[in-house]
């Protein structure tokens, strides 16, 4: 049975299908580019906007359908919550499910952002410290580089109640898996020395800054041989950058902002418990206390719900585009590894990671003229892109360390790099306008320590 | 870009946003030629569900267009740049609202005012310390926390998870209802706090509600306060959900360590926004107070950390200045409002009980924008569940949104009231919405209807 249903301009037929989620249209044609310009009309003209990573992007539609459920809520608050919060949570939930590929809609639950996810996760380690039933030779393991957030939390439950932290370094640049693997090997013998046990082990799937793909199946592999008790991916970009497989990836707990690279509104992000989890709670307590973490996170107090409602309006938008969501982060990749290519030959630089080792982020190398030499220089170059080119881009510090190969161009160490992002947003101007922008400071024989400060 | 509504304030296809950061707004109301008249306040709530007799306001608030609107500003903003707007924008909006709060509820310095979700947070972040002091030993297994015994389901359930699972003991403090005076939840105070005091425990911590939810009941919480210090009570929290726009809230004048509030009840702010009061006193240790959601932020004390709680949308703490412009277009200004509120839902809430022939959970020094109602016996509530049924029946067949309170009965009690509607008013109700509400009741009596007769 069809029906001919027309939508912001896309006509497409429906099919029924059997599952809750919404019908999945069958396209006649795809977004085309004056539609996709429209649904993100409100990102501010003039920008080059290549921090995608940093606070997602989000287009009208699902705006749209986020007022739609606020309204909602506003007109007739108590059938909102008795008849309809719920349901909508619930099918939020199932269709994460299936976008990750796990077994049971039990196993996910929606919090605010990965970092609540870390309290949670942190909390009820925490807990065992306390309790006693770890002892103080036990470990949690992180990235050096880890979020900084997560590294906070850490303070906040684990050391603050005798546990101890181990961080492995985080080759950077680096050239491969290999590299990554062994140092997280050092890092697990390290943990076992005084007769301790690693506890947990913090594994981003994408890293923060500097941003590269983690090789997270083999690292949990490692970490399932040697022992270690509980593995936590902080997948905070993956979803909508790369594929994510839970039942594949192995981990206890998995992370991952759907505000990010899947064009939800702020905020909301799935967390998914293997069922062997216990003893996992929503730190603000409410009603449904005890009845597990998903029912305990779908009502967290009188609060706006209505980024968690949106994921089917979501899913409704990224199967506008070729190849849906998967299409998406393929070009996103090859655009960004393009675009990152592009840049390094610009400057004479590198890429901080082989384009395997990227999603839709990649860190292009800043000409060693620029003297990005501390995370000071970097805020001030950031500022400076911003306020006097337009163009928003997150600059990152590596410190020189002994012992290491540091990349070098014909001026010096390249100690400083961009990170830049790729969505479906993005046009080759805005890379342009960045490697014009650096090429105009290098002329001016500019370096970031006299860029003005914020 | 179609969209659902039909009002222009919601639609998001104005880009111009260029955002009017208001003028800091005086705290007292405007001069009387420029009063918010019948219209404009119609005007203002013309998004509630017109079929409806709106006379809940007390569990989820109302919040006007206009502030709406400006909400959707600050969200506008945040999606057009949200670099930009975490950079520059974001921290000193959030202080302008605390410190617009700071003074509503006259705290002495701007560090004891945070800002977080709602009053559930503010619970699960006092009493996330009391477990850490348990755990710690700075308190003993064994020690006590006293709790009124209708605190909010939420607390309760917090006092299980961080302070029972931590070794402490909870006291609850049963409460007559319905009650006749003050002194009587006094008495009931005074013998809990004994009770504490057995064996040589310390009472650590009292958590006091100022108006409770259900039964609602206005708490002598200055008294009780009183009371705690002279019985060496250390620290007393006041779980306040409701006062703000409600109630008189003067931090000076009720002398708790903690007070929470939420500004998206009964001050116009949209969901969600609370304040959480911490009293500087080097002694209570409320720098101590950590947000349970860790960032960066963590060890900056607990206001800048609730600023920062990862990426979220932060557009409802934002608007206080504007909850604030919207209060002083009426007379009075907040003082205003809750006057008449109160006077109103004491005078529906009489009208009601004679139309019934029942009475009210409370004298009216007791209630402030809400009232309990008893419901004629013959409708035959027996449980929670008829409560919530007959709440249901009144919403989906009458189009009234009233929560029903089921009071089991006591020992030698003869066909006692067991059911008590809590009708609110506030600015946007008319008298119309309580008679609608007496006459779907007195239908449903004169129909012979019973709980027993509702399914499920």
């Amino acid at each position: 049975m069809d029906n001919h249903h027309s939508q912001n301009g896309a006509v497409y037929s429906t099919e029924q299908k059997n599952h809750r989620d919404a019908k999945k249209p069958k396209l006649t044609h795809f977004i085309s580019d004056s539609e996709l310009r429209h649904e993100f009309s409100h990102h501010q003209t003039g920008v080059a906007r290549i921090n995608n990573g940093s606070f997602g992007s989000c287009p009208r539609s699902v705006l749209a359908a986020q007022n739609s459920w606020q309204l909602s809520f506003l007109q007739q608050p108590d059938d909102f919550f008795f008849n309809k919060l719920r349901n909508g949570i619930l099918d939020s939930r199932l269709i994460i499910k299936d976008l990750i590929n796990a077994d049971d809609v039990e196993d996910i639950s929606l919090v605010d952002n990965a970092t609540t996810a870390a309290a949670i996760v942190l909390q009820q380690i925490g807990r065992n410290f306390a309790s006693g039933e770890f002892c103080k030779n036990d470990t949690v393991i992180i990235f050096h580089c880890a979020y900084q957030a997560v590294k906070k939390s850490i303070e906040a439950y684990v050391t603050s109640v005798g546990g101890s932290v181990i961080e492995v370094q985080l080759p950077f640049p680096v050239n491969s898996n290999e590299e990554i693997i062994t140092e997280f090997k050092k890092g697990l013998e390290r943990g076992k020395v005084n007769g301790g046990r690693v506890r947990l082990a913090i594994i981003d799937h994408i890293t923060s800054m500097p941003s590269v793909v983690i090789p997270v199946r083999e690292l949990i592999r490692v970490c399932r041989e040697e022992e270690v008790d509980q593995v936590f991916v902080d997948g905070a970009h993956a979803i909508g950058s790369l594929k994510v497989d839970v039942k594949e990836i192995g981990a206890d707990f998995y992370v991952s902002n759907l505000y990010k690279w899947l064009f939800s509104p702020p905020s909301v992000a799935f967390m998914y418990c293997d069922k062997k989890v216990e003893n996992v709670h929503h730190p603000v307590v409410a009603h449904e206390y005890g009845k597990g973490l998903a029912a305990e996170s779908a009502w967290v107090g009188m609060r706006d719900y209505s980024p968690q409602l949106v994921v089917p309006t979501i899913l409704e938008f990224v199967n506008r585009f070729e190849g849906g969501i998967d299409g998406i982060m393929k070009r996103n990749h090859e655009m960004v590894v393009k675009m990152g290519i592009m840049l390094k030959e610009a400057w004479g630089t590198n890429l901080g990671s082989p384009p395997e080792m990227c999603a839709s982020m990649i860190m292009v190398g800043l000409p060693s003229k620029l003297r990005v030499m501390s995370d000071d220089d970097a805020l001030r170059l950031r500022f400076y892109l911003r306020v006097y080119h337009a163009i928003e881009v997150p600059v990152y510090y590596q410190g020189l360390r002994n012992g290491e190969r540091v990349p070098r161009d014909k001026d010096g160490f390249i100690t400083g790099y961009v990170r830049i992002s790729h969505q479906v947003y993005n046009t080759v101007e805005d890379y342009d306008r960045l490697k014009t922008a650096i090429i105009q400071l290098l002329e001016d024989g500019k370096v970031c320590s006299e860029l003005p400060k914020e | 870009m179609a969209s659902n509504n039909t009002n222009h304030h919601r639609s998001i296809t104005d880009i111009n946003g260029s955002h009017p950061i208001p003028k800091k707004p005086k705290l007292s109301s405007s001069s009387s030629s420029s009063f918010i008249t019948v219209s404009e306040i119609e005007s203002e709530f013309s998004h509630h569900d017109t079929t409806i007799a709106r006379i809940n306001n007390g569990s989820f608030g109302s919040c006007p267009s206009s502030i709406i609107s400006a909400q959707q500003q600050w969200q506008l903003k945040y999606l057009r740049q949200p670099d930009h707007f975490y950079f520059n924008y974001l921290k000193p909006a959030i202080n302008n609202s605390r410190s617009i709060i700071k003074d509503l509820v006259n705290a002495q310095n701007l560090d004891e005012i945070s800002i977080v979700d709602n009053a559930t947070t503010a619970a699960a972040i006092v009493l996330q310390h009391t477990a850490w002091c348990f755990r710690e030993g700075k308190f003993n297994k064994g020690d006590v926390v006293v709790m009124l015994h209708y605190a909010y389901g939420a607390v309760k359930k917090s006092m299980e998870a961080y302070v029972t699972r931590a070794g402490g003991k909870v006291i609850e403090v049963p409460l007559p209802f319905p009650v006749n005076s003050n002194d009587e939840i006094v008495t009931e105070f005074r013998k809990a706090l004994e009770k504490g005091k057995i064996d040589g425990k310390k009472i650590r911590l009292a958590v006091i509600d100022h108006v409770t939810s259900m039964p609602c009941v206005v708490i002598p919480v200055k008294e009780l306060i009183r009371i705690c210090r002279d019985e060496g009570v250390e620290q007393v929290f006041v779980d306040a959900a409701h006062s703000i726009g409600c109630v008189d809230v003067d931090m000076q004048e009720i002398g708790a360590d903690y007070y929470t509030s939420n500004l998206h009840k009964w001050f116009f702010c949209p969901p969600s926004i609370a304040f959480l009061y911490t009293k500087k006193n080097p002694k209570s240790g409320g720098s101590d107070l950590h947000h349970p959601v860790v960032s960066h932020e963590y060890g900056n004390g607990l206001a800048v950390e609730s600023a920062w709680i990862g990426t979220r949308d932060y557009s409802a703490q934002l608007v206080v200045p504007n909850a604030l412009e919207f209060v002083n277009r009426f007379e009075g200004g907040i003082e205003g409002i809750k006057k008449r509120n109160h006077e109103v839902v004491v005078e529906m809430g009489d009208m009601l009980v004679k139309a019934w022939g029942t009475h009210l959970g409370s004298p009216a020094h007791m209630c402030a924008s809400m009232v309990m109602v008893g419901l004629p016996t013959c409708l035959g509530i027996r449980s929670d569940a008829d409560a919530l049924k007959l709440r249901a029946h009144l919403r989906d067949v009458f189009g009234v949104e009233v929560p029903i309170y089921y009071r089991p009965p006591r020992d030698g009690e003869v066909d006692p009231v067991t059911g008590y509607a809590r009708i609110s008013h506030q600015v946007y109700n008319k008298v119309e919405d309580y008679y609608k509400f007496r006459d779907a009741v007195n239908q449903l009596v004169d129909n012979g209807f019973a709980c027993t007769l509702l399914s499920g």
